[in-house]
């Protein structure tokens, strides 16, 4: 009698385990679901707004100038920041105030990646912190999910490509 | 025959990935062997040295100063490096080179570690890149398993002279 229980409650944590790393591979890997909180991507994401985050990309070094990531923020390794990539390693980027008289550039040291907020008066970034090891990007940001509710009686989930439509202020080398 | 033999195939794919992913999250959470190469940290490690690194202590914030740890190298975003922890966020450490007349200080900002190899002179580290944030720790190194001769926990470090008391 008490074997038996003991040997269902190994099987279900034996179970739980696997499954439990399945999915931590999952979201690891292929992707997820994100919240965004915070002004600093504004009007491209608004607070809370509901986006879908891809991790193939950052396995493979397919992070490209204009893409939108999640990153492990360089001033406190418990929390992630959304920004945009602005210069990858090479690239020379504006490091001055649109307010400053005399701007002055630098480049992004190799391995690193320099992000700003689309929200460019309220956003802590790139401008504050200096560039980002790339080492510390989670996921790239690909889609953003709108919720319709139709008829008030049921919810539909919307995928949009909402960032590809934006235009992008780069700076030629 | 042929659904016998695609039945199979999946089946054996499915297990394939399902202790893929739970050997990954145990080599991620848990810990794994690494095999150290380069002079950086000698003589604590030697080139070839084999070793085992511990996962658990980044993800509960654990590390600590005199630490030898594991990070995703700054500059190369593809390769680790291995050095040791001489400084924590708001630790004071020494940023000018023994030689220098002038010792100049500075304080690990928020977020970051200070890294030193203990081969102070064949040795790249915080010294040329600065301070490398928290996130880009992988693991902690406590014990070396090969050559057998070493086998045991890592001595401490032989620079103590490094670590600035406040």
């Amino acid at each position: 009698m008490f074997r038996n229980v003991l040997g269902k409650t190994f099987r279900f944590l034996g179970y739980t385990v696997q499954y439990g790393c399945i999915a931590h591979c999952a979201f690891e890997y292929l992707g997820g679901i994100v919240v965004c909180s915070g002004p600093s991507m504004e009007p491209t994401i608004q607070n809370s707004d509901i986006v879908f985050s891809e991790n193939l990309s950052r396995h493979f070094y397919c992070i490209r100038k204009g893409d939108i990531v999640i990153v492990k923020s360089p001033n406190d390794p418990k929390s992630n920041i959304c920004k945009r990539v602005i210069g990858l390693e090479g690239d020379k980027v504006c490091t001055s105030n649109p307010s400053d008289f005399l701007k002055s550039h630098s480049y992004v040291p190799k391995g690193h990646v320099w992000l700003e907020g689309d929200n460019l008066r309220n956003s802590t970034d790139s401008r504050c912190y200096g560039p980002v090891p790339y080492g510390l990007i989670r996921g790239r940001i690909c889609f953003k999910v709108y919720l319709l509710y139709l008829n008030y009686s049921y919810i539909n989930a919307f995928l949009m490509p909402g960032c590809e439509a934006l235009k992008l202020t780069s700076l030629t080398v």
